[in-house]
């Protein structure tokens, strides 16, 4: 598959930055994979996501030393906080959904079709005329992803895209991913919540420090959830199940499907939710 | 009130050129005029286009509070300190021409304060960017417009949403104006760094959109024009340049 990007001896340092953020980097990301990053606070997931979408340093300032080439010719990020990605331009959601392919002077069906793509694969398309001020933190961050989406990115950089919504609204959005990256698009995840990337992440790293101290299958490499550790601590074979249907579905495969029709949400976009896969 | 007020009045529904170019005429024409009662005939035409804006109790109140300071200043230094002659008002001698002179500059910064409110409170942003980039204008100029047009109730905002925070954690806001001077440092604070590092992550996201691309944007749902309109601009602008002649011809003579 076509890489995204590809990092060789990477590392990055924020300007006035007395040690690197992240060091000594190799990665490759392609095209159809969702690659979760996982790592405690302050470990440089987060700078991961700015250097593979080639924002740090041209837009962070900084020094980075190696190699990087990113393949992807559309490349589209969503923050943690919905509301400082907003362009504070827009008095519609359509609008603000549309910035993106407006600014890239496609015609103006293509533009329109486009957003209201996304608004559907997002399902907000209910909110479109909404003023994008007066929505609430889990409305605004689908938006915000919805905006991305307009782009029609062909690396998306997601870094904690669930924190400000509600466990229904995050699992939909989870559950839209394996689908992004079934029309081609390479994922980029960096979220503290690895059960939910878990379910969805084709590959997962591990950062320490700013350093990739695992690479692998998700239930190998990411941190143990509660349920991982009882699957551990009974005896279960690794990969560990990393949530409760995971880990029902390895006991009984027809006891998982239902745990996961009960926990998950209705998805918001049209792509199937991989949720419950044994691991 | 300063910032856009949501409305459907003649110059909320007006093309945002012709209303920005009725606030820009005010100014200009603010500065034309010599005479207190021309630049008095100016504050009223500052307060008809807010009450045609449906805004005039509001930005009355707002111009008055923004142009008192100036009008007290003005006061004291030509009204008290002016030559003579002087004439007694109760227990003051006040300066003739130094009274003329101050309602003709205090006049001058009402109207134009008047003006400037008006069209701020009835030029959305969206609908200004949107005409701005139907004309082919860069994103960045008109980023940089818009951004500063709603500057001000955006750090208003947060600067409540501080405020209410601080006063929860025990702020006290009444007193002294020491003790309030106090308070001032918990508010700035945050409300700067703050609003840097959104900027920071705001720039990025919008790049990442497309803003910085340089081509020219596709107009979404530009705000329609009209020969009117166009025509009353361009007659704004040769009032204007009319106002000025007279200006220099006047003072030729």
């Amino acid at each position: 598959m076509t890489p995204r990007v590809t990092l060789t001896g990477v590392t990055f340092t924020y300007p006035g930055g007395v040690r690197p953020a992240v060091r000594g980097l190799s990665m490759e990301v392609a095209a159809g994979e969702i690659v979760a990053v996982a790592g405690a606070a302050g470990a440089g997931a987060s700078t991961l996501l700015l250097v593979a979408t080639g924002l740090a340093p041209r837009l962070v300032g900084g020094s980075l030393a190696g190699e990087r080439a990113i393949g992807a010719r559309r490349s589209g990020i969503v923050f943690a906080r919905p509301w400082t990605q907003l362009t504070g331009l827009c008095s519609t959601v359509r609008d603000e959904v549309a910035f993106g392919p407006a600014a890239a002077g496609r015609p103006l069906a293509e533009v329109a079709a486009a957003a209201s793509r996304a608004l559907h694969r997002l399902g907000i398309a209910h909110l479109a005329e909404r003023d994008p001020a007066h929505l609430s933190g889990g409305e605004l961050q689908r938006v915000v992803v919805a905006a991305a989406l307009a782009l029609e990115p062909e690396l998306l950089a997601l870094d904690d895209p669930a924190a400000e919504l509600d466990p229904t609204a995050a699992d939909a959005l989870y559950a839209l991913m394996p689908s992004l990256a079934a029309d081609g698009a390479a994922v980029l995840l960096a979220t503290p919540d690895v059960e939910r990337a878990a379910r969805v992440a084709t590959r997962a790293l591990v950062l320490e420090e700013g350093v990739i101290v695992a690479d692998g299958r998700p239930g190998d490499v990411l941190p143990p959830t509660e349920v991982g550790a009882l699957a551990r601590a009974a005896g279960c074979p690794a990969p560990y199940p990393l949530d409760v249907p995971a880990l029902l579905g390895r006991l009984t495969p027809d006891a998982g499907r239902r745990a996961h029709d009960t926990t998950d949400g209705p998805p918001a976009g049209s792509g199937p939710s991989t949720s419950g896969t044994a691991r | 009130m300063i910032g856009y007020v949501a409305g459907r009045s003649p110059l909320h529904r007006a093309h945002p050129y012709t209303t920005l170019s009725l606030a820009a005429a005010l100014l200009f024409a603010a500065f034309a005029m010599t005479e207190p009662l021309t630049v008095w005939l100016l504050v009223l035409a500052g307060a008809a286009l807010a009450a045609t804006g449906g805004v005039l109790r509001p930005g009355a109140r707002t111009a008055l509070v923004v142009s008192l300071p100036v009008w007290i200043l003005l006061f004291v230094l030509y009204g008290l300190l002016g030559a003579a002659p002087r004439a007694a008002v109760g227990p003051l001698q006040l300066s003739v021409p130094g009274i003329e002179r101050a309602l003709v500059l205090g006049g001058r910064v009402t109207a134009i304060v008047l003006g400037f409110l008006t069209a701020l409170a009835t030029t959305s942003p969206h609908r200004l960017v949107e005409a701005m980039t139907a004309r082919g204008v860069s994103f960045s100029r008109t980023f940089l417009l818009a951004s500063t047009l709603t500057v001000l109730p955006r750090l208003r905002e947060r600067a409540a949403r501080i405020l209410e925070a601080q006063q929860c954690r025990g702020l006290r806001l009444g007193g002294s104006p020491l003790a309030r001077l106090r308070a001032l440092g918990p508010l700035a604070l945050p409300l700067i760094l703050g609003a840097l590092a959104e900027v920071d992550e705001q720039v990025l996201a919008l790049d990442v959109r497309g803003a910085a691309a340089g081509g020219r944007r596709t107009p979404l749902d530009p705000p329609p024009d009209s020969p009117p309109q166009r025509a009353l601009r361009w007659g704004l602008l040769a009032l204007v340049v009319a106002a000025y002649g007279w200006k220099f011809w006047r003072m030729r003579g």
